[in-house]
Formats: C-alpha cells, structure tokens, sequence
C-alpha cells in the first residue's frame, strides 16, 4: 500500500496518510467536524459521538477519531443523516447537563466545548434528566474537584491519568446513568496513586473537573492569559498565567502540540503558584544599621550601601576577595549582568551559580 | 542533552541512570511514559526502587558511588561480545585502545563486588543498549554529584560512543537539568572559567572581544566555583559576597561551617524574594521579582531558550532583578548601559557570541524557543547535536578508573546516606513550603530505610531518629519502605522550615576535582533511636 493516496470528504478530494484518521484529514483539510472526546496524545475512545461522519458503504455513522481512512474513500461531514444526529445527540448532553440562565450549558472560566457547540447547532429542549451521578465525597486534596452536572463522561480525564501520568487515580465507575469519575474506594485524592498534575482539569471539555483555588465562572474577557517559562525544574514547560485583577489566579498549559511539554504539566508548574502573592514576599530594600539589626531602607540608600562595601572589600582585598553568586533561578539576562558585575565592575572571575550544587 | 524532549517518545530504549524521572522531571517523564506506550523498552539504574523501576523491564539497583564499575563492566561486555560500532569509532573517536585496555579489567563477573549487581543483569542490560539504534542514556544528579561524577558522564559518554549512539535522534546522551536555568546560567558567563556564550575566559580571543564590548580589562586569574568560594570564605581569603536567588545555608553542603564563616564575613549582599537563612548574615538585602513579574529568558536542559514574561507586579517596592543588577553596576562607578527591556541585553550578549547570535526576544516572540547552537537569524536551531560528526572533531574516549567514594562506611558510621528530590517540593523549597499540596502530601523531613535496618535499631516506621555523620547530627522521622536496599538510607535534599533539622548539616563538601559538584550522593552516617 501507498504511503499516501486520495480520499473524498464532502466531495472534495483530500490527501491521506495511511495510520491516519478520518478526523486528522478533515483537520489538516480545514473541515470542521465536531469531537468532545478527542486529544490527539490519547487512544482514539471513539465515545462522544460528536465526531459522526457519514462514510458510503457503511450502514450506520462511523466515528471519525477512530475510522481510518482509506483510498477512494467518501465522507460526508454534513450530511442530512449526520446533521439530524448532531442536533439529537447535543439536545440528548444538554438534557443531562447543567444549563446556564441562557438556557445553554454553562459557562466556566476554563471554556465549556459543549455550550460552544450547542450554540452552534440547532438543537431542542428536551426534559431535564437528573442523573444520579455520584460527586466525591469530602476530599482533602487542596487543588482538584469534580462536579458531576457538567461531566458528560468523554473520559478524557481517566484516560489522560491512564495514559499520559499512568497513575490511573481516577476511573470510571458505575453503569449506565450512575457512572461517574470515581477513585478507588471512592478516597479522596491525597490517599490515591494521584500525583496531583491536574491534567485531568486541562483536559476536560467542559470545567466539570476543574481546579479547586481559581474562580471558576470568570467571563473570558476579565482575564488575560500571559503564556511564560515554567520556574522550577530544567524540562523549560511552557504555561499561560492566567491573571484576573492583578492576581496569578491560575495556570493552564498551552494546547497540545504547541510547545515542549505538549500540554502537560506537574503539580509544581500548575499549582504551586502561591508564593507568588504570598505575604512573606520581601517588599522592601533592607540595611544591616548600627544595631545589628536589618531595617527598611529606601533603594537609594541599599544601592549605595552595598557599592560602598564590595568596593570597600576590593580596595581592602582586591578583586579576587569578592565572591558573586549568580542564579540558575534567574533569567539568562540576569545571570549574563551578575557576571559582568564581577568580571567587569570589579575585575574578578569569581563567579559562580548553582549548577554545581 | 544531546537529544530533545520532543525525540524521547519516539526512543526504543531508554536507559535512565541516577534520575528519578517521575518525581524530579515529571513532564519528560511524560514523554518517557508516551514511549513506554509505544512500546519501548526500559532500564533503570537505581539504588532505590523508584516508580520507573515498576515498569521497567530492568532495574539495576547497583551501590551508590558504584557507577564507573557498572558502566565500565557493560563496556567489557561490549567490546567482548563485539557489540560495538567498529565504523563509528574508526571514523570519529580516538583514544579507543586506550579505553579498550581499561575496561578489560573490569568483567561482569567481578563487578558484582563493587556494585552489588549479579553479572547477568550487566550483560543483560550492556545487550540491550548495544543492540538497540534508538536508545537515549537519560542522568541527573544521581551521575554529577559525587566526587567522581565527571568520571560517570565520562563512562556513560564513551559507551554512547562505542556503540554509536551519539547523533542519532532518539539516542544521545541526556543530562536531564534539575533547574529552570541552570543549562542557562552557564551558558551566559556565570561560571569563573567561561564568559558568556561559552567562551573560555582563558581564551584571548574571547577575552578581547568581550574587553571591547565593555571597555575594560578583563581579569585573566582563574575564578573559584562556588564550592571553593564557601571554602575561601571559610579560610578567610574571600571577604565579600553577593548572593542572588540562592540560599547558600540551605544549598551549600557542610553548612555549619560555612554559617561560622558567615559570621565573620566583612560584606555580604543578598538578592532575593523571601526572607532566607543566608539573609541572616546579610548586610544588605534587596527585595526581587519572581518570574511572574519579570521579562528574559530561560534556557532548558534541551538548550531551548524561552521566553519569560511578566504577567503581574512585584509586591511592595521588589523589583526584577535585571533592573538591581544595572543600578547595583552604576552605583560601583561601572557606567553600564540603561538598558530599557531584557531584550537589549540579550542582544548585547549575542552579538558576540556565535553560538546565540540567530536568536533575538523578536525572534522568541515570534517563533517560539529556539535550541542552540543558532548561529544565524535565519537558522532554524539545532535539536540533536553531532549529527553529521561530533562537534569537537573527534569524540575523546576517556576510559576511566573506578574510585570509591571519599568516605567510606564502617563501624561508627555503618549506614550510606543519599539524597534526592521528591515531587511536591522544590529544592531549597523557599517556594513550596508555602504551597497548600506540598504542605499536605510530604509536609516533614524523613529518613528512607529498609525494613531490615529499623528492625536492627528497633525503628518503626514514623518514629523520630538520629541521623549523625561526621560533620553533624540531625532528627527527623523514620520511613520504612520496601523502595531501599538494606545498609542505605536516603533523605529530601529539601529544606522543610525546619532549620536545625536540615540533611546538608550532614553533608560533605569535598567535590568533584573539574566541576566541584559535591557528593551528595554519599557518605556514611549512624541513625540512632531518639528516646
């Protein structure tokens, strides 16, 4: 078989690679087919069913993130058949999901793909089922919660914590309208094998797992998303601080397949972002007085005092009795301007950070 | 690294060897994971039994300090089995025979001694690798910090060598980098034998460019690492400090006598964003940003440089550092320029160095990270190094001799003691104390043994003990688990708040002889029951 032949979406001929789905054609083609369950770093599940295409020779709607492509295959995206099963099935997920005053599923500051799609497509009211789809119990872990009226069960999160973390914290339990996001035992987090990356919270479609210290329902346009460097480990993970009243109020990944970390993050990158705004922060220049005792100081009167005392020890010692730490914490302009301070203010190659150590 | 994250999915082997991927690097360990789903093979060397070891199809759980002689001896059953690439080393090593002569000293069979690894596992595991194209060597701290640890990158170099792993993507050698900038910091100057854009100071054509650019005479005489400055300053022949973003009396090893040295210190400046142990000492103290309130970049451990970007306000009256560093220089009477944006310096550095000239913050904003070497703007950078030759010319081939580590166990101190990251922390853990899940989920010190040693001090799990070296002593909780071996014991290197009870009291200071990266790894303490 050919590395790569022809199919015919909506009467068009398309190239194809053979392995690749349906639904990756349409996607580098510019056909917009609607999917709830997809991620490409994820097995095709196939269980949405958002993604239905029409395929000839096939009896019934075939899923697109599963069905291969073959040659001389024709799909239809927007078929009669496949639009009637596209207006039942968001009327059938918004039947069973939380609506908003507006009458469309709700909005979350994370994004609701649902309520994005069901304000695409036309769709009827049908009756409100109340499934009994269990919420966790009381739950100590300090950053993820789930809530059941916007899980639509794509499972998206059990198999990103199965395929991606490979921790599997998290799974699907119960049948039919009882299944819900369960853990083993129905514990709370902290006691599970969940190492609290929270990419379960990035990758669901709707906000029903979502981050338990951010708002939750912020309009899109009260927030700005600043994309940045991750600050902790070397991986050098992209993230996007997302800033609401001059507040880091949470941090998100970029979409998969952008930068270095393809959308993933760690419990450090994602949450621990507190210290940000915490109160122990330092806020003020400080200077060793008289006392003995360290006081505020204005930066006038820091910056002068310490170009007085290296320079007081160069003169005293020479250049070769100062020392200059440098940060692997800090940004590389930083560290390039340290080093210029010691080789050429005061003309000594002591300078060192903490790579060694 | 050799190689980029970005190729590790796509590895048919990995071979991870003093790295606890999982909780140190746990997005690389992703893209580990990702090639395990593929299909991958893995083999993990480890004295502890570490999640990675779960599924890998080998685990190693040789001695610490014991690594020269399990690489060595998987270079003895290379070349003995002729697993090696005769073609790659003709065409681009040398020094092969000399290497060949000192491995031959070191059989599977004799190995076992040192290491504490069965021969089988050796071969099993020099097969593997050998016979595998696209197998990449992931290391970390478990490799640098020793006494010897040049020596381990050195070993692990030449069998990447032999076995013509190094240029092909997937493969390589991948020093996996513990911080956001570390890779970075080195890479522009901070650093007492190199200048910015690593260049060598001892090199007078660097040095003349750099005399040229900021109009002074630069100094010649060899700088101290920063284990040697500790050391001077102790010795008193250092007077001065300025310390940014590091708390050297919580990083430093054998921290009680660099805290008596500190005493004495004529001048010491700190840089930094919370109140810190080093801060104590300190004369002056400069309030900083954090990187959520700064702009520049950082350089990751797959030479990626990144954009950093401001997104809030310093608290108070804080301010980024890069705007301190400009006035601290003017204040000394060096008229530095008045830089208006990281940007400026940044270009300020690269046009003088050829291997970050292509990259600018335009540049950054517009493309995204770029990996150096970069030589040009148009250069789209470079993700796998020594593809079409290696960049030196030739690959040296070291071949290197097992040393122990410097202090042994033996009576009064009878257990090995090795540190680490765990997860939910950060390193000095300045930032993640102050985290609500890293409170929860790892909120004490603890010290790691097998069941087998608690049972002879009559531990049990939870329990405070003593933990004494040489140099100092210590109490924290005991943890018993089945991931040690019996005879080692391992503690956080982080520090948990609680000063008195921090594991580089324990430490030792002696480091390796190129880099002076202590030994961490080992020494030999006594834990004692308290009470």
């Amino acid at each position: 078989m050919s590395d790569s032949f022809d199919i015919v979406l909506n009467g068009e001929r398309h190239r194809a690679r053979t392995g690749e789905t349906v639904l990756r054609v349409a996607q580098r083609a510019g056909v917009h087919i609607p999917t709830l369950c997809n991620d490409d770093r994820l097995d095709a599940a196939g269980c949405c069913r958002a993604c239905l295409v029409e395929i000839d020779g096939q009896r019934r709607l075939q899923p697109s993130c599963a069905w291969k492509a073959a040659p001389g295959q024709v799909v239809h995206t927007e078929s009669p058949k496949v639009r009637r099963h596209r207006e039942l099935l968001v009327s059938l997920y918004m039947a069973d999901h939380k609506l908003g005053p507006d009458g469309l599923p709700l909005h979350t500051t994370q994004g609701n793909e649902l309520r994005a799609w069901a304000e695409a497509t036309p769709h009827k009211k049908l009756t409100q089922v109340h499934a009994p789809r269990a919420a966790r119990g009381p739950d100590a872990n300090p950053y993820v919660a789930y809530d059941p009226a916007l899980c639509i069960l794509c499972a998206k999160c059990t198999r990103y914590c199965d395929e991606i973390e490979a921790v599997n914290a998290i799974a699907l339990s119960g049948r039919g309208s009882e299944t819900t996001i369960a853990t083993a035992g129905t514990r709370g987090l902290l006691d599970t094998t969940c190492e609290l990356c929270g990419g379960c919270i990035d990758v669901c479609p709707t906000g029903a797992m979502h981050a338990k210290q951010a708002p939750r329902f912020l309009a899109k346009a009260v927030f700005e998303k600043v994309r940045t460097t991750c600050n902790y480990c070397g991986v050098g993970c992209q993230i996007d601080l997302n800033v609401h009243q001059g507040k880091v109020v949470q941090v998100t990944a970029p979409p998969p397949g952008e930068t270095v970390n393809d959308g993933n993050l760690c419990v450090k990158g994602r949450f621990a972002y507190e210290f940000i705004h915490h109160q122990d922060r330092l806020t003020t220049p400080l200077v060793r007085r008289a006392d003995g005792q360290l006081h505020p100081a204005t930066w006038q009167e820091a910056l002068d005092t310490a170009a007085k005392g290296l320079l007081r020890v160069k003169d005293k010692h020479g250049p070769d009795a100062l020392g200059f730490v440098s940060s692997s914490r800090c940004t590389n302009e930083e560290n390039y301007l340290v080093q210029k301070l010691a080789r050429a203010a005061f003309g000594t190659n002591n300078v060192h950070q903490c790579a060694a150590t | 690294m050799t190689n980029s994250i970005p190729e590790i999915e796509d590895c048919d082997l990995l071979f991870v060897i003093g790295s606890n991927t999982t909780e140190a690097h746990p997005v690389i360990a992703m893209a580990m994971k990702k090639a395990l789903h593929k299909g991958a093979k893995l083999i993990v060397a480890d004295p502890r039994a570490i999640w990675l070891t779960h599924h890998a199809d080998l685990h190693i759980q040789h001695r610490p300090g014991s690594d020269v002689w399990l690489v060595n001896a998987m270079m003895h059953v290379v070349l003995n089995e002729g697993l090696h690439d005769q073609a790659y080393i003709d065409a681009h090593c040398e020094n092969f025979e000399a290497l060949a002569a000192t491995v031959a000293d070191y059989a599977p069979e004799m190995a076992e001694a040192v290491t504490g690894v069965p021969a089988a596992q050796i071969r099993q595991a020099a097969r593997m690798y050998a016979t595998t194209k696209k197998a990449g060597i992931f290391y970390t701290l478990g490799i640098t910090e020793h006494t010897h640890g040049t020596d381990n990158v050195y070993c692990l170099a030449d069998l990447v060598a032999i076995t013509g792993h190094l240029g092909v993507r997937s493969a390589g050698l991948n020093p996996l980098r513990g911080q956001n900038n570390v890779q970075g910091a080195g890479d522009l100057g901070a650093h007492p034998d190199n200048l910015p854009g690593v260049q060598k100071v001892a090199d007078p054509v660097a040095r003349e460019r750099y005399e040229k650019l900021w109009g002074v005479p630069l100094p010649t005489k060899q700088g101290l690492t920063l284990t040697q400055m500790m050391t001077a300053v102790e010795h008193g022949a250092v007077h001065g400090l300025f310390v940014m973003g590091e708390d050297i009396v919580v990083s430093e090893p054998n921290a009680a006598q660099l805290e008596a040295a500190l005493n004495r210190i004529e001048f010491l400046v700190v840089q930094e964003i919370f109140p810190s142990e080093t801060m104590r000492f300190a004369h002056v103290v400069f309030p900083a940003g954090c990187f959520a309130e700064k702009d520049g970049t950082f350089t990751n451990t797959d030479r990626r440089v990144q954009r950093v970007r401001g997104a809030v306000q310093a608290p108070g009256q804080a301010r980024p550092d890069w705007q301190i560093l400009v006035d601290l220089m003017r204040a000394c009477g060096y008229p530095t320029p008045a830089y208006q944006n990281p940007g400026e310096i940044w270009a300020e550095m690269s046009a003088v160095s050829p291997r970050f000239v292509g990259i600018s913050h335009e540049r950054l904003d517009r493309d995204g990270g770029i990996q150096w070497p970069c030589p040009t703007p148009d250069h789209p950078g470079t993700p796998t190094l020594h593809v079409d030759r290696p960049m030196r010319g030739k690959v040296l081939l070291r071949g290197v001799a097992y040393r122990p580590p410097v202090e042994p166990t033996d009576d009064a101190y009878p257990l090995v003691l090795s540190t680490g990251r765990v997860l939910y922390h950060y390193n000095a853990a300045n930032q993640t104390t102050r985290e609500k899940g890293a409170a929860l989920k790892v909120p004490n010190n603890f010290l790691e043994m097998h069941r087998y040693d608690a049972k002879r001090l009559g531990v049990k799990d939870g329990e405070r003990v003593r933990v004494i070296s040489r140099r100092g002593a210590i109490e924290v909780a005991a943890m018993v688990s089945p991931r040690m071996k019996p005879g080692l014991v391992w503690m956080p290197l982080h520090n948990f708040g609680d000063t008195e009870n921090r594991v580089n009291l324990l430490t030792i200071d002696q480091g390796d002889p190129v880099t002076g990266t202590p030994e961490y790894k080992v020494c030999a303490v006594r834990v004692e029951r308290v009470g």
